[in-house]
C-alpha cells in the first residue's frame, strides 16, 4: 500500500464532520414514520432547552441559582456519560471500530472525531443549556470574560467525555453483554424520570432551591461544573477561585483526550470482542447439566421442560426480563401511587392481575423464530394444549402470589378488610380471563418482538399487536362479567354475609375460565403453526 | 461412500410399514410444490422423489428456493399447492407420524439461544417427549462426539457460527430421526467443525438413515452425496446419482454451471487495473 494517499488525502476533519451531517441527514430519510418521530423529538428538544434556559435567566439574580447551574451542568455531564452506553446506535461515528481498517493514526483521529461530535442537536442543546447557565450565574465584565471560554470547555469536555466512555466501552457495548444493557436502557429512564419528577416537584416548593447548597458545594469543584462556578466567583472578584475552577476543567479535558486516545490506540490493534468471545472459557452455570435446585419441583414431561424453559427465559432473555419487569413494576406503581395521592381504592389491586395477566399475550412472538423447535414439537392439539397449559403454569407461579401480595398489601393499606375476599376472588378470576384470552390471542395475532433496541413489535404489525391487547383485554372483562354480575347482586340485594363465596367461586371461576381458553386456543395453534411462525419470525 | 441402498431395509423393520423388502417407500416424495411470495415465485413446481437411505445434496444457486423448498418439505412454512410426502406420510394430513420420524436443521432460524448448549438438548429431548434420563445420556454423547463438551454451559447466544450449527444438529438428532434434513449445514463453519460433523453425518447414514442437505458448494456435494438434485429459479434442473447428474462434464461444478445456464460467463474484462501492481 502506498502512503501518499494518507499524506496528501483530503483533510480529515471536513471529512468527519460532512460523514456526521449525512447521517443527520439519512436520518431524516428513511421512513416517513421515522422522519415525524426525528423532527419531533428535534423540536421537543428545541423547546425543552429554549425552555430551560428562559428559566435560567429569568431566576438570574436570585440566591441559589449558582448551585442550580452547577447541578444543572453536572447532569448534562452525567448525561452525555452514560448516552453511549445505552443509546450506541445513536451516534453511528461513536464506535471507532468501524474506522479500525483505515490507515489513520490516533492524533488526527481524536482532533476529528472530536470536531464531528460536535455536531448536531445534542450538542447544540448543551451548547444553549450552558450558555443559559453562564447568563444566570455572570455577574459583571470579568465574569462575562470568563465566561466565554468556560460555556466553550463545558461543551467540549461533554463531547470528549461521551467519545472517551464510548471508546472505553466499545468492547462491552459490542459484546452481547452490552447490547442486552441497552435493551434494558428504557427502563433506567423511566425509574430516572420518576425521579426526576419526585425532585422537581421538591424543588418546586418555596425555597425549594436552598436544598441544592451542600451538593453544589461538592459539585462546583468537579469539572466542568467547576468552569460554570468559576464564572460566579469571578462576578464576586474571587479571581482565584475563578482560576482555579477553569483550570480544573482544562486539566479534565487534557485528561479525558489523553484517555481517550490511549484507549483508541489499544482498541485499534487488538482483537475484537467477536475474537475474544471465541476463546472464552465455559466458565459459567455449574457443570452438572441437567434440572437443578427448586427446578426439581417442577412436574415432569412437557410440562416441565416448558415451564422452566419460560422461567429461565423471563430472567436471561433481555426482552423477557423488560416486559416481567415492567408487568410487577406497574402492577404494583399503580395501587401504591393511588394510595399515596389520597384517592386510594382497594379496586387498583387489579391493575396487579391486570398486568400479569398480559404476560400470556403473544406467547409465541417471545420464542421470536426459535419457535419453530416448538413447531416441530407439536402434531396434535394436545401437545399444542400441554404447551400453552404449560407457560401458563410458569406465568401462574410468579402471578398467584405476586396477585395475592399485592391485594393483601393494598388492603392492609387502606385499612380495608371488608373487601379483600371479594377482592382476591374477582382477582384471580381476572387472571383466568386474561389466560384464556391471551392463550387464543397468541395463537390468532401472534407477531414478532424485535430482540434488539426499545421496539417492542416489528415494523408493519403493530396493528396485529394492539387488536390482540385491547382485542384480548376487552374479551377479557367480558369474560369475568358473571363474577361481577354475582358481586353486585350479593351487594345489591344485601347478602353481604355471602360475598366470602366470592373467593372460592372466583378461583374456581378462574381456573376454568383458563381451561377453557387453553382448550379452545390448543387447536388453533396446531392449524396455524406455519402462520405463527411466519408472524413471529420478522424481528 | 460406503452406504448401499438396502441397508435401509435393517432400520425400516421396526417400522412395520414398510413393503417387505421389496422397493422400499421413498424417503420423500414431492408433487407439484408451488409457493409464491408476492409477486415473486420461489418455488415453482417441484416434482421431486428423494430414494431413503441416501445421502443426498440439494444443490442450487442463492435464491433458487433450496430454503422455501426445504421448509415447505419439514412443515414449516405451508405451500401454495403441492403435496409433500415423508415415509408414505403426508406432511400435513398426518403431523404426528411425520414430525416424529424428521429432523431438522434450518437456516435463518434462531435456537432458543438464552439455554446454555446442554439446556437447549435437555429441553428439545424432553420437549419429544424422550425420558429424562435417555435425553441426558443422548446429550452427553452428541456434545462429546461433536466437541462441544468444553462449552456446554456457556449460553448458545455466545456460540460462534460453528458451534451454533453443531448445537443445532445435536437438536436435530437427539430423538433419532429417520430422515434428517439440514439447511446450508457447512455455511460459515470452520473446516475443523466442518470434519466434525461430516464424520457424525457419515455414521448416521452409514446405519440406513437419510440425509438430505442443501448446499451452494459443488465440492462437498461431490465428496459427500451418493444423490442430487440440482434446482435453480425455483424447479428442479436434475436429478438421480451423482453420476447421473454429473453426466460427461468432468466435474459437478462444471455440470452444475451448465444446468443453472452460467457456463461460460466472463468475468472480469472490465477490470484490467487490478492485480496489486504500481497503483
Amino acid at each position: 500500500m502506498s502512503t501518499e494517499s494518507v499524506a496528501g488525502g483530503p483533510a480529515l476533519t471536513p471529512l468527519f464532520v460532512r460523514l456526521k451531517l449525512s447521517l443527520l441527514r439519512n436520518g431524516l430519510r428513511q421512513s416517513p414514520g421515522r422522519t415525524v418521530a426525528y423532527i419531533a423529538s428535534v423540536v421537543v428538544g428545541l423547546l425543552f432547552a429554549a425552555g430551560v434556559v428562559l428559566g435560567l435567566i429569568a431566576l438570574r439574580g436570585t440566591p441559589h441559582v449558582g448551585a442550580l447551574a452547577v447541578l444543572l451542568t453536572g447532569i448534562l455531564t452525567l448525561g452525555w456519560a452514560v448516552m453511549p452506553l445505552f443509546f450506541p446506535s445513536g451516534d453511528e461515528t461513536l464506535d471507532p471500530t468501524r474506522l479500525v481498517m483505515l490507515p489513520l493514526r490516533p492524533r488526527p483521529l481524536v482532533v476529528s472525531l472530536l470536531t464531528a461530535s460536535l455536531v448536531g442537536i445534542g450538542p447544540f442543546v448543551t451548547l444553549a443549556l450552558a450558555t443559559g447557565s453562564a447568563v444566570a450565574v455572570a455577574d459583571g465584565a470579568a465574569a462575562a470574560v470568563v465566561a466565554v471560554p468556560a460555556v466553550v470547555l463545558v461543551v467540549l469536555v461533554c463531547a470528549a467525555l461521551a467519545r472517551a466512555v464510548a471508546t472505553a466501552s466499545v468492547r462491552l457495548l459490542t459484546s452481547r453483554r452490552g447490547r442486552d444493557l441497552a435493551v434494558l436502557g428504557g427502563l433506567f429512564i423511566a425509574i430516572g424520570g420518576q425521579g426526576v419528577n419526585i425532585a422537581a416537584q421538591k424543588l418546586g416548593s418555596p425555597d425549594g432551591l436552598s436544598v441544592l447548597e451542600p451538593l453544589g458545594d461538592v459539585l462546583r469543584w468537579v469539572p466542568p461544573a467547576s468552569a460554570v462556578s468559576a464564572i460566579e466567583d469571578a462576578g464576586h472578584g474571587a479571581y482565584g477561585r475563578a482560576a482555579a475552577g477553569l483550570a480544573l476543567t482544562v486539566l479534565a479535558l487534557v485528561l479525558l483526550l489523553w484517555w481517550w486516545q490511549r484507549t483508541l490506540t489499544t482498541l485499534m490493534t487488538s482483537p475484537d470482542s467477536s475474537t475474544l468471545q471465541a476463546v472464552e472459557k465455559d466458565s459459567r452455570r455449574s457443570s452438572d447439566g441437567g434440572v437443578r435446585g427448586p427446578a426439581r419441583l417442577l412436574p415432569d414431561g412437557r410440562t416441565g421442560t416448558v415451564m422452566l424453559r419460560t422461567l429461565r427465559y423471563a430472567w436471561r432473555d433481555p426482552k423477557s426480563k423488560m416486559s416481567w419487569a415492567t408487568s410487577i413494576g406497574v402492577g404494583l406503581l399503580v395501587p401504591v401511587v393511588s394510595s399515596v395521592q389520597g384517592n386510594g381504592s382497594i379496586y387498583t389491586a387489579f391493575s396487579a392481575s391486570a398486568l400479569l395477566g398480559m404476560q400470556m399475550y403473544n406467547q409465541f412472538g417471545q420464542d421470536t423464530s426459535a419457535f419453530w423447535m416448538v413447531a416441530s414439537a407439536i402434531s396434535t392439539p394436545r401437545d399444542a394444549y400441554l404447551e400453552l397449559r404449560a407457560r401458563a403454569l410458569a406465568l401462574s407461579l410468579v402471578a398467584i402470589p405476586y396477585v395475592t401480595l399485592v391485594v393483601i398489601g393494598t388492603s392492609a393499606f387502606l385499612g380495608d378488610w371488608s373487601s379483600f375476599l371479594e377482592i382476591y376472588g374477582l382477582s384471580l378470576a381476572l387472571l383466568g380471563a386474561l389466560v384464556a384470552t391471551g392463550a387464543l390471542a397468541s395463537a390468532l395475532f401472534p407477531y414478532s418482538i424485535p430482540s434488539e433496541g426499545n421496539k417492542n413489535v416489528a415494523p408493519g404489525q403493530a396493528a396485529i399487536a394492539w387488536i390482540s391487547m385491547f382485542g384480548g383485554v376487552a374479551v377479557g372483562a367480558v369474560l369475568s362479567l358473571p363474577l361481577l354480575a354475582l358481586t353486585i347482586w350479593l351487594h345489591v340485594s344485601g347478602r353481604h354475609d355471602l360475598l366470602w363465596i366470592l373467593l372460592p367461586v372466583g378461583a374456581l371461576y378462574g381456573v376454568g375460565v383458563a381451561q377453557l381458553g387453553l382448550r379452545v386456543a390448543a387447536p388453533r395453534v396446531v392449524r396455524r403453526l406455519p402462520e405463527i411462525l411466519a408472524a413471529v419470525s420478522k424481528g | 461412500m460406503t452406504n448401499e441402498p438396502e441397508q435401509n431395509t435393517g432400520r425400516a423393520e421396526g417400522d412395520g410399514e414398510r413393503t417387505g423388502g421389496g422397493t422400499a417407500v421413498p424417503a420423500v416424495r414431492i408433487q407439484g410444490l408451488t409457493k409464491r411470495f408476492g409477486t415473486q415465485v420461489a418455488v415453482a413446481g417441484i416434482d421431486l422423489t428423494l430414494p431413503a437411505g441416501r445421502f443426498i445434496g440439494l444443490v442450487g444457486p442463492n435464491g433458487a428456493g433450496k430454503t422455501t423448498t426445504l421448509s415447505m418439505v419439514t412443515g414449516l412454512l405451508r405451500p401454495d399447492s403441492g403435496q409433500v410426502e415423508i415415509g408414505g406420510h403426508d406432511v400435513w394430513q398426518d403431523p404426528v407420524a411425520v414430525k416424529s420420524r424428521i429432523g431438522v436443521l434450518p437456516e435463518g432460524l434462531r435456537l432458543f439461544e438464552r439455554l446454555s448448549g446442554r439446556e437447549l438438548l435437555s429441553y428439545i429431548g424432553r420437549l419429544r417427549g424422550l425420558p429424562g434420563d435417555e435425553v441426558d445420556k443422548r446429550a452427553a454423547q452428541l456434545l462429546d462426539v461433536l466437541d462441544l463438551s468444553g462449552s456446554q454451559n456457556k449460553l448458545v447466544v455466545d456460540y460462534s457460527t460453528g458451534m451454533r450449527k453443531k448445537i443445532g444438529l445435536a437438536a436435530a438428532l437427539l430423538h433419532n430421526p429417520e430422515i434428517l434434513f439440514l439447511d446450508e449445514p457447512f455455511e460459515g463453519v470452520d473446516p475443523v467443525s466442518a470434519q466434525t460433523i461430516r464424520g457424525v453425518l457419515e455414521r448416521y447414514t452409514a446405519s440406513g438413515a437419510t440425509v438430505i442437505f442443501s448446499s451452494h458448494v459443488m465440492e462437498l456435494v461431490e465428496s459427500l452425496c451418493d444423490w442430487v438434485a440440482v434446482i435453480a429459479a425455483g424447479r428442479i434442473r436434475a436429478q438421480g446419482t451423482l453420476a447421473e447428474v454429473r453426466g460427461d462434464a468432468p466435474s459437478l461444478q462444471e455440470a452444475f454451471l451448465e444446468l443453472v445456464g452460467a457456463g461460460r460467463r466472463r468475468a472480469g474484462q472490465n477490470l484490467d487495473w487490478l492485480g496489486g501492481g504500481a497503483r
